[in-house]
Formats: structure tokens, sequence, C-alpha cells
């Protein structure tokens, strides 16, 4: 929300600017707000328009909301790690990438001045098959597993079922996973590789570009199911990640840096936002998702681009010999050239406002049946804003020559 | 008659017909290009499968598609070549590997397919020619689409794969697909060695040839008789259908292509409309000098539609071209099997038209009340 009260404040500054520069104060001469009237001259034709408009605007804002959502499911995860720095293997490259490494390095971790806990989370995306409870279909998973002693998790529900995890072969399953997973709601029992698991509860977490579903176990029940050996009396099992929570008062990049000094070279110590950019960089580079969706905002542009242009351009030769009028009677092409822009700053904005209005509610049905995070966000928002004016206010630069060429005499 | 007025108005203002053109032509190779994407895209889960010679497909009862197929027993491919019509049975195993890229120093995930040497799987000679190459030793052949994450794909390098030490034998060019960042084809017997846990006698696919006039209807019943509950017999036509229903339903794929899809009729049909419109609009006092004249509204709505029509085929003709340009080019990108085929034009084409039928009949609305009185 705090996004969105920052967000308003800068728009409210933004149109005070707007406000003193606008040429209808002061003076009797701007006192008709031309722009304005020019717009409702035709009622019927408006409502045409701004359906366009904002078609246009609900059409680049879906696209750039999809775009943000599919990365944004892949963050997931990572906003619900209870930590400052996340540490692994140097080599691994991805969340979702099995890379294990020695858990003595985490010990050595919390030697470490300014380290509150360094707590571990196992992870398996390979040999991990879940055996949705109805129709006895098995899909691969996501499993996560932590010490439940040492929780790292921030879902809720994960918080409110430590006890319960602690009983051997129990998990807490994603009631956000695709449908092909099933219900699982507590007490079902279903598989999980191949061995029996007991649901103690749901957690909403959602698929990504990877894992359809997620499970998620304290480490001893995972280490029975995916340990790849059994382990020796006292053999420490690998981890995949080691979550490390900096005591308040000090500066997260300088027990980053200490943890870097104490660390052996193969390991690679990441504050959390420098893991939320590396899988946003892996997911921009590596997926499609991407570039198609900048090719629908794109698409959505032009359209939209398109869409004005014929309105002005239709709305200033309707009124072309007003305009004529206008300068016969001596007003300069400054004040002309204003009142065209105005206008198309009203269009976009009065396309804008019920093409945000859709989007939400569309947002909200979409996120539920394509289970994506999807949300509009103040940055979707604005940018679709920004853009809907650019593309408004260039369809008029372009229709603008005809009022300009507007010759009085030729008209009437 | 009504042809020579509807072609005189286009020609008459060469400067703003053009631009109409011009739009419309956007929303024509719009729409071509969407349903492109839209029927080829769930295609690039079937690249290998496209590229393989098998008339029936064995797999696991819990095949959910290509890059999650489980495992069956071998010996499901020899009670197989108990039914007469089979001619062979090969096997064929994937895995995921990690690559460790040296100059980056991170490991990547590639997907790895073990070949049976003696079967010749691939209907891809330049894979052929490089088979032999396979028999040495801890070799593979790498895809020249995979990611460049994975460093220089030249021959003769030595990489690290699942920790163990691999040359790089030679390159092809298939595609990945959807399903990695990059693919490596090797040898069963350099399968094993690169997962010491995989065992030969776990396949992930049986690839059957039947021998040729065989229907493979009839052998798949015929297998699946003889085959027990922990394996999937598909003809090349079920597991097409298999593979696109899953991109399409489940996963995000055919809900990106979809919504595109969606847009691009909405787009297209709206500047069709828009454009159509405004041309029609524009000529508003001449239509009403006809009619004042004495030509009637059914006469004006003719000359209307056909103008539509011609302005809409004006713009079709260089959009498909376009379209089939931008298709290979796409098709060269992304090795998408993305293809124009005359259904696909003659679909865009009945709908351009059929679009332009209904601007101009919405725009008769507005010159049916054209009145010669008000508008001069």
């Amino acid at each position: 929300m705090g996004q969105w009260a920052d967000g308003a404040a800068r728009i409210g500054r933004f149109a005070a600017a707007l406000r003193s520069t606008s040429p209808r104060r002061g003076g009797t001469r701007r006192a008709v707000p031309l722009a304005w009237r020019n717009m409702l001259s035709d009622r019927r034709r408006l409502l045409r328009s701004i359906s366009g408009i904002a078609f246009a605007a609900l059409l680049m804002m879906l696209q750039i909301g999809f775009r943000n959502a599919f990365i944004d499911s892949a963050l997931q995860v990572l906003y619900n790690i209870d930590g400052d720095i996340l540490i692994t293997s140097s080599t691994k490259f991805r969340f979702a990438a099995k890379d294990p490494f020695a858990r003595r390095q985490l010990y050595a971790a919390h030697a470490v001045d300014g380290v509150a806990w360094a707590r571990p989370i196992y992870g398996e995306w390979n040999l991990a098959i879940w055996k949705n409870p109805q129709t006895r279909k098995t899909y691969s998973t996501q499993v996560l597993a932590f010490d439940p002693d040492q929780p790292v998790f921030l879902f809720p529900e994960v918080r409110d079922h430590l006890e319960q995890l602690r009983q051997p072969d129990t998990a807490l399953s994603d009631r956000k996973a695709r449908r092909s997973y099933g219900f699982a709601d507590a007490g079902t029992v279903t598989e999980l590789t191949r061995r029996e698991i007991r649901i103690i509860g749901n957690f909403a977490l959602g698929p990504d570009f990877t894992a359809d579903g997620t499970v998620i176990t304290s480490d001893r029940t995972f280490l029975k199911f995916f340990a790849p050996r059994p382990l020796a009396a006292g053999e420490l099992a690998d981890i995949e990640f080691g979550v490390v929570k900096v005591r308040p008062g000090y500066a997260i990049e300088t027990v980053q840096q200490a943890l870097k000094q104490a660390l052996p070279a193969n390991i690679a110590v990441r504050t959390k936002a420098e893991w939320l950019a590396l899988e946003t960089d892996f997911q921009n580079t590596v997926s499609p998702v991407g570039p198609i969706f900048m090719l629908g905002t794109a698409i959505g542009f032009i359209v939209g681009m398109m869409i004005s242009y014929q309105v002005l351009y239709t709305d200033l030769s309707d009124q072309l010999p007003q305009y004529a009028t206008l300068k016969a009677m001596g007003y300069e092409n400054t004040y002309l050239v204003r009142a065209v822009l105005e206008q198309a700053s009203f269009y976009a904005l009065a396309g804008f406002l019920p093409g945000l209005a859709v989007a939400v509610g569309l947002a909200h049905v979409l996120a539920d049946v394509t289970l994506l995070p999807l949300r509009m966000s103040f940055e979707t928002v604005a940018t679709t804003f920004a853009l809907t004016l650019g593309m408004c206010l260039f369809a008029a630069a372009l229709a603008m020559r005809r009022v300009l060429a507007a010759d009085p005499a030729d008209v009437f | 008659m009504k042809t020579l007025v509807a072609w005189r108005i286009v020609a008459h203002d060469k400067g703003r017909s053009g631009l109409a053109i011009g739009g419309v032509f956007v929303a024509i190779l719009l729409m071509f290009l969407q349903l492109g994407f839209y029927a080829s895209v769930p295609r690039g889960g079937l690249l290998f499968y496209d590229a393989m010679r098998f008339d029936l497909l064995l797999a696991s009862s819990a095949y959910v598609f290509e890059g999650q197929s489980s495992t069956i027993p071998r010996r499901r491919l020899f009670q197989a070549l108990a039914v007469p019509q089979v001619l062979r049975a090969n096997a064929l195993y994937h895995d995921r590997a990690r690559w460790l890229n040296d100059d980056e120093r991170l490991a990547r995930d590639i997907f790895v397919m073990g070949l049976d040497l003696r079967g010749v799987l691939f209907d891809l000679p330049e894979i052929e020619r490089r088979l032999e190459a396979l028999r040495q030793p801890d070799t593979i052949l790498v895809d020249t689409a995979s990611r460049p994450e994975l460093g220089a794909l030249v021959a003769g390098r030595r990489i690290e794969l699942e920790q163990r030490n691999v040359t790089i034998a030679g390159t092809y060019s298939l595609g990945t697909g959807f399903i990695g960042l990059g693919v490596a084809l090797t040898s069963d017997l350099n399968f094993t060695r690169i997962f010491p846990k995989r065992s030969l006698s776990a396949v992930n696919l049986g690839l059957l040839v039947l021998e040729p006039g065989a229907d493979p209807n009839v052998v798949a019943a015929s297998l699946r008789n003889i085959m027990p509950a922990d394996t999937r017999v598909f003809t090349r036509a079920e597991i097409n259908d298999h593979e696109m229903n899953h991109w399409v339903t489940r996963t995000s794929t055919g809900l990106v292509f979809g919504c595109g899809l969606l847009v691009a009729a909405i787009v297209g049909l709206v500047i069709l409309n828009q454009t159509l419109s405004t041309q029609i609009t524009r000529q508003l006092p001449q239509f009403a000098t006809l009619k004042a004249m004495g030509y009637s509204d059914g006469y004006l709505g003719g000359v209307v539609i056909i103008l539509a029509i011609i302005m809409s085929t004006i713009s079709y003709v260089p959009a498909a071209a376009v379209a089939v340009a931008l298709y290979s080019m796409v098709r060269d990108a992304t090795k998408l099997p993305i293809e124009m085929n005359s259904a696909r034009m003659a679909g865009v084409l009945a709908i351009v038209w059929g679009m332009s039928a209904l601007s101009a009949l919405v725009a008769l609305r507005v010159l049916r009340r054209a009145d010669p009185v008000e508008l001069f």
C-alpha cells in the first residue's frame, strides 16, 4: 500500500506543477475550457472514442501486469524466506536448481560477527514426485524442508504448524498449486516419491516457471525421503540454502563481506535483494515471456496511437471551421496547439480510468484462473498511464497539422 | 459501375487512403502473427517427436510430457517385438544434467538424451552423420541452439557434466524446444556413465517402427492387450494431441498465446472498423450528393461495401507476404515450426472480408442519416 501512497503524492505534485503552467489560469482570454468543451461536443462519439482508448490502455496494462506477474511468480518463494542473506553453492544459478553444499559452512557462518542466526533450507526438484490424492496421477513437484526448531519460512500456515511438522512423514502442501495436483486438505494421506505422507495443512505459494506445486516438510522427513544415501550417525546432510539473519544494528553489506571472508570460494554469499535480481535476470534472459509481453505492450501502444489519432483527427476535422474562426479572430497557433494537446490529455485520462477499473477487476479473476500473482502494482499502473498519455499526445501532434494548416478563407 | 465509384473514392486522396490501408495492413499482419504463434508455439514441445522415426511410442503410465516421462522396464520393448508387425523397438533414455561452465563458474541444467546407436532414431542426416563419434567414451553432441550461457559449443571442448569430464564430439542444430536451456545427445552407454544411478533396464521411451503397410492403430490395439498397466501406447497422432494439450492447457503457454490471439482479433477488428468507417464518413458529402441526385440507399450501400472490400484486399496482399517473411524469420530465430498454410490464409481473408462488410454496414447507418440539405 505504501507504494500507492507514495505514488499518489507524486501524482499530486505533478498535477500541481501542471496547473501552474495551465493556460486556463488568469486572463479572461483563457477562461473558456476549449479542449474540455470540444471533447464533450458529441457525447455519443465521445463514448466510442473513450472506449477505444480505454481498450488500448487495458491492453497495455494487462500485458505489463502479466509480464510482472510471471517474473514475480518466480520470486514469491524468496519473498517468503525470513532472512537477509542467502548462502549457496557458488555454481548455483537459480533458486530451483539442485546444487547442495556442506552444512558445516553454516556453522562457520554462525561464527561471523553480526550473524543473528544461520539456518538451513533443503530442496529437491528432480526426484520429488507428488501423487494427486484424487486422481492418483503423479507429477514432479518442488520440495523444501527446514528444521522446525529453526523456522525460516514466513508463510503463516507454516509457522502455525511447526509442532505438527515434527511428526514423521508429515508435510504442508501448496493450496495454489496447479489443479492437476488435486486438493490435499489437512488429514489427506497421499504419496511423495512413492512413500506415504500425511498432509497437515496448506500454505499459498502458487506455481512458477519450473515448479507446478510445492511441498514443505521437516528436515528429518526430507532426509528420510531424499537423502542420496543413508547418513552415518552424526553425519551432516548437504543443504541447498543457508539463511542468515543479520543482528540488529549491523549493516547487511558489512556482514555479507565478513561472510565472504569467512567462507571458501565454492560458497556464494548473496543478499536477498541480490537473489531477487539474479532470479529476475534469469527469467528475463532465458524465458521468452519478457519479449512476448513487451511485444504485446508495443502492439497496444501502436494500436492505441492509431485509435487516438483517428479520434483526434475526426474531432479536429469536424471542428475545423471553429478553429479557423478562432484563428481569424486572432488567436495564435500556440493557443490552438495547447488546446489540442490538452484535449489529447483529457482523452488519455478519460480512457485510462475506465481501463484501469476493468484491469483491476480482470486481474482478480485472471489471478485466480492462472494462479499467477497478477496485481495492478503502482509501477504497472504508472507505466501504463505514461504510455497512454504518450500515445495520445503523439497522436495529437500528428493530427495537429490539420489545425495549423486551417485557413479561415478556405473553410468558408 | 459501383466498383468504379468505389475505386475512384480510394484513388481520390491517395495519401489518406494509403494511411488507412497501412492501418488495415497492421491489423491483418497482427492477426497472422498471433495465429502463427498460437498454432506453432505448442508445437515447440513436439520438436523432438517430429524429428524422430517411430510409428508407435511406449511410455510409462505416469508420463506427463516429454520432459517428465518417468520410466518403463526395458522388457516392454522386447514384449512389443512379439507382435509380428513391430519391426524395431529402440530405447530412448533422457535426464537432466548439471553442465558446469568454466568461464562463468555457474552450473546450468541441460537435457541429455541417450540413444541406442544401432537404431536410427532421428530423421535428421546431420545427427545420423555424427552419431559414430558417440562410440567414443564420454562424448556428447550438443545442439547449437543451446543457450550461450553454456559457453562455446565447439567440437573438442571438454566440459564437466554431472561432475564428469565429457568431450563435445560435435554439434547439430535441431532446436531445444521447451525442454530446457540446452540439449545434448549421447549414446546409451555414455548416458549411464554420465548418470551412474540410471540403469539401461529402465527406459524413458520406447520407439517402435512397424512393418511397411501395417496400420499403427491396429498394432497399438494389440499392444495394449499385451502390455501391463504400467505402460501406455501412443500412436503419432495421440502423442501429438497429448503434448499439444499439455502445453496449451497445463502450462501458461496456451494462456499467453491465447491472450495474444484474442487481443489480435479484437485489435484487428477495431482498427478495420475504425479505419473503414472513417473513410466512409469522410466521403459523406459526396454520398449525400449522390443521394440527392436520386441514387438509392441500396446502391450507395453496395458502393460502400465494395470500397471496404477493395481497401482490405489491397492491405491483405502485402500483409500476407510480410507475414510469410516474418514466419521464416521467427522460424530461423526460434526453430519453432511456424508455417503459413492455405487454411490460415483463407481464414484470415474471410475474417477480413466479413469484418469489412460489417464495418461498411455500420457506416451505412451514418450514410442513411446523411441529409443533403444539412451537409452544405
